[in-house]
């Protein structure tokens, strides 16, 4: 097991993280901490972390370590496994614990409890803070109810606006609810760290997947604050264009969005398409949108336009512009943009076992304390040996832990 | 409580606007910093304090609700103090007015960088530096601090000036393509922009991971994020499996990238009532099917698997939908979870309020009448600390509602100057009337 590299120094380097964390949001906060340079000790169950188990693959072929949604989420971390029912699992989390600058737990309420992962319980191994994260919490009705990600943005999140009124309504793309919630996860695993290393406070902090998305900004909280102050309620629209320009439309190769409501926007859009028709004033009539063969005509001159035209070139006309419009991207078009590429939102990771594959890179770039890949994604145990020798245990006692299945 | 804040201490020099940049440097006051909104009564940034300056009740009704919700319907004289879609992204802040155009104005806001510890911003690109506030000139007076820049698509690079909002940042970020129903070309990125949400967090944790570095070694930076490249890691699967396997991921409505079969929403009995179900397992599948009484359409032995339900998806949820419409929502919420199955129902606004685990769980807080809004219940961050005050601690800054302290406490202006600086207009608590609502 390779040391990982010491330098150059992240952000939160000597900040020791241990993740009790498992499946999306609790894994995607510690990523963050890792990410910057945190010593993230990931405890996994015999076994391993569920999302070793989902997909999509490397290569199409599944495996424990070829999963992308485990890849992504546990880069820079050390994995060891221990059977936390055990008493030989259980000491070797007292220990852990008793280094922590922070332990961060996703286990529900009632588990937690089973398993000793309860503030309760884990305030006597520690000082440090322990961030808890949960469905709904560690009280009330719901608490040890069953989320997914689209449950959780169903009830959380401002899914019931989301869609169109004669559909049902729709949720986000991929797991974005759940990542949404890792990263409030790192918030609170962050603050907590700075009470703990300048106040030396130690404490609990709760953080229900729940509340989060009641609080998500885009538009829930914004949605309920509207009915709060006006009674009035945020519903499905009739069809997803706005206004006589807006919305998707399809150009050579795919799809771009465009923003033209009334005054710069318009101007913009207008100077973007350079067509004398649409500088007539009758366009800046605010009345003009109610008029339905208004639209026609304007569709007449634009609908061509963009069809004429590839996702890049429409673009670049709206560079010029200054006009708000902007391709729909895929995956391939992320993975493949030259730019994108250029600015180093790609990055490789080296594998022991797999090899060199690509990697989403940093969300954010440092000037002094860059954001890096120090080692992919840990293997199931990877580094059990090595963490249980450096708080104390020789090889014999490594070995009878791990006969009785304390450890793997 | 307030001595266990974990940024206690820090103060930022915030230029943000919208909903990325402002919730940032939300969830940075929310952990003690001090927040001191830097406020141009001359000049209107769109998207940041209201829909407009000059919103009458009919314009309001006309708006959609999330955008123009004012109390009563009614934005008043001060729409900038009372939008639903932006004051609550106030909260725990300080708002001071300056019209850092004029020289005399960006000197003031040059002594309150001297006295930051953070800038950030996410004004349109070039915007600082027109002011002659780069991060050179910034560093000139504040050599340690952090400034957090949130462009949309870059600060540099063939990008950097496109110009977007939400819409088009999750347009490129992999959003749209994914967010969708099945059977439909991709719907406009009207409603929800993922990508806001997920920026400001971020932006929150590279200060906060900032913060910590500067703390330990006394050295300052400059962060850069663009909101394109945050959003972008919402969807890592879509990434990776194009990056990996050269597979595009398309819309796939409320299905899931996880394998859970079935995944979906479905309608009840109610009006416009909804039940989002999941069967995590071949074991919530299985407690579905003997909580609807074991139909026949459900027990075949190829449905046991999650494999073998995904060639049988369509008829899954043709099935389940004609099951879940005869059934009242919440009696079928709590019985499936009864029952051992990933099920809720989709809450609109007005359910969220009258939620009884959120009226337990101390999420809303009733903040008292101001002259612009009664007193209403507002959102509290939702990361409770044991010790840490981390709560709603103040309301939402009224526009200008901290000058006084601004300028006469932390600044030390004199009484004398003060009234100079008032009847120059850099000291306000309105917009100037003339202020142009451009988008």
């Amino acid at each position: 097991m390779p040391a990982p590299d010491p330098a150059p120094s992240g952000a939160l380097d000597g900040a020791t993280v241990l993740d009790l964390t498992s499946h999306i949001a609790g894994p995607y906060a510690t990523k963050l901490l890792a990410d910057l340079g945190a010593r993230v000790i990931k405890v996994e169950r015999p076994g391993g972390d569920p999302a070793r188990q989902l997909g999509p693959f490397l290569g199409d072929i599944p495996g424990p370590d070829r999963s992308a949604t485990y890849q992504f989420l546990n880069t820079n971390k050390e994995s060891i496994v221990a059977d936390l029912k055990r008493p030989g699992g259980r000491e070797v989390l007292r220990r852990l614990a008793a280094k922590a600058d922070l332990v961060v737990t996703t286990a529900q309420p009632k588990v937690a409890q089973k398993l000793g992962l309860d503030y309760e319980t884990l305030s006597g191994l520690t000082k440090a803070p322990v961030l808890s994260i949960t469905n709904f919490g560690q009280s009330g009705p719901y608490r040890d109810y069953r989320l997914s990600d689209t449950v959780l943005f169903a009830m959380g999140g401002e899914m019931w606006s989301h869609g169109l009124a004669d559909r049902e309504p729709l949720k986000l793309g991929g797991t974005a609810a759940l990542l949404q919630c890792g990263a409030m996860g790192a918030i609170a695993a962050l603050g907590a760290i700075h009470a703990w290393e300048v106040h030396g406070t130690g404490q609990q902090v709760d953080l229900a997947l729940f509340d989060i998305q009641i609080n998500n900004v885009d538009r829930r909280s914004s949605a309920i604050l509207s009915y709060r102050f006006s009674g009035r309620l945020q519903t499905r629209p009739e069809n997803a264009s706005s206004g006589i320009v807006g919305g998707v439309y399809p150009v050579a190769d795919g799809y771009v969005e465009v923003t033209a409501t009334p005054g710069n926007y318009w101007n913009r859009f207008v100077e973007m398409v350079d067509d004398d028709a649409l500088r007539d004033p009758k366009w800046s009539n605010p009345l003009i949108a109610l008029d339905p063969s208004a639209k026609e005509e304007a569709d007449a001159i634009v609908y061509p336009w963009m069809l004429t035209r590839t996702r890049q070139e429409v673009w670049a006309e709206a560079r010029r512009a200054r006009a708000m419009a902007a391709p729909i991207y895929s995956g391939i078009d992320i993975a493949d943009d030259p730019v994108f590429r250029e600015r180093g939102l790609w990055t490789e990771v080296e594998h022991a076992v797999l090899g060199t594959f690509p990697m989403l890179s940093r969300p954010y770039i440092f000037e002094k304390t860059p954001w890096r890949i120090r080692s992919a994604a840990p293997m199931l145990g990877e580094h059990t040996d090595h963490i249980l020798a450096a708080e104390g245990y020789d090889a014999e006692a490594i070995r009878a832990l791990r006969e009785e299945g304390a450890i793997a | 409580m307030s001595q266990f804040l974990p940024l206690e201490g820090v103060r930022i020099c915030d230029f943000t606007a919208v909903w990325a940049g402002q919730t940032a440097t939300m969830y940075l006051a929310d952990m003690g910093a001090e927040c001191i909104k830097v406020e141009n009564p001359f000049v209107w940034n769109p998207m940041t304090r209201a829909a407009s300056p000059r919103i009458n009740k009919m314009m309001a009704a006309a708006a959609p609700p999330w955008i123009s919700g004012h109390p009563g319907g009614d934005p008043g004289p001060r729409p900038w103090n009372n939008s639903s879609a932006f004051i609550h992204v106030l909260r725990n802040k300080k708002s001071f007015t300056v019209d850092s155009r004029r020289p005399e104005g960006l000197a003031i806001v040059k002594t309150l960088i001297r006295m930051s510890d953070v800038l950030a911003e996410n004004l349109a690109l070039g915007t600082l530096e027109k002011l002659g506030l780069d991060d050179d000139a910034i560093r000139a007076e504040r050599p340690d601090i952090v400034i957090l820049h949130l462009p949309a698509f870059g600060r540099a690079g063939e990008y950097a000036e496109s110009r977007g909002y939400g819409a088009h940042i999750d347009s490129v970020a992999g959003s749209s393509a994914v967010r969708g129903y099945r059977d439909s070309a991709p719907l406009s990125n009207i409603q929800i922009f993922a990508g806001d949400f997920f920026a400001g967090m971020h932006g929150a944790v590279a200060v906060l991971a900032a913060l910590r570095h500067r703390r330990r070694t006394g050295e300052g930076q400059v962060i850069e994020m663009a909101q394109v490249e945050c959003s972008a890691q919402m969807f890592p699967q879509a990434a990776l499996d194009a990056a990996w396997n050269g597979r595009e991921h398309r819309t796939i409505g409320n299905r899931s990238i996880e394998g859970f079969v079935p995944n979906g929403v479905f309608p009840t009995n109610g009006n416009d009532e909804w039940i989002a179900i999941s069967c995590r397992s071949d074991e919530e599948w299985h407690a579905l099917v003997r909580f609807m009484g074991s139909p026949a359409w459900a027990t075949a032995e190829s449905l046991a698997t999650a494999a073998g339900r995904g060639e049988k998806e369509d008829m899954l949820e043709e099935r389940l939908w004609e099951w879940t419409s005869s059934h009242a929502r919440d009696d079928l919420f709590h019985a499936l979870q009864a029952a051992g199955v990933t099920a809720g129902p989709v809450l609109n606004a007005k359910e969220a309020t009258e939620d009884p685990h959120l009226a337990q769980s101390g999420v809303w807080k009733e903040l008292p009448a101001t002259e612009d809004y009664p007193a209403t219940k507002f959102h509290t961050p939702p990361y409770k600390f044991s010790k840490s005050d981390v709560g709603l601690r103040t309301p939402p800054a009224l526009f200008g509602q901290h000058n006084d302290y601004v300028y006469r406490e932390l600044l030390g202006v004199s009484d004398e100057e003060y009234e100079r600086l008032a009847a120059a207009g850099h000291i306000a608590d309105t917009y100037d009337p003339n202020v142009i609502a451009t988008a």
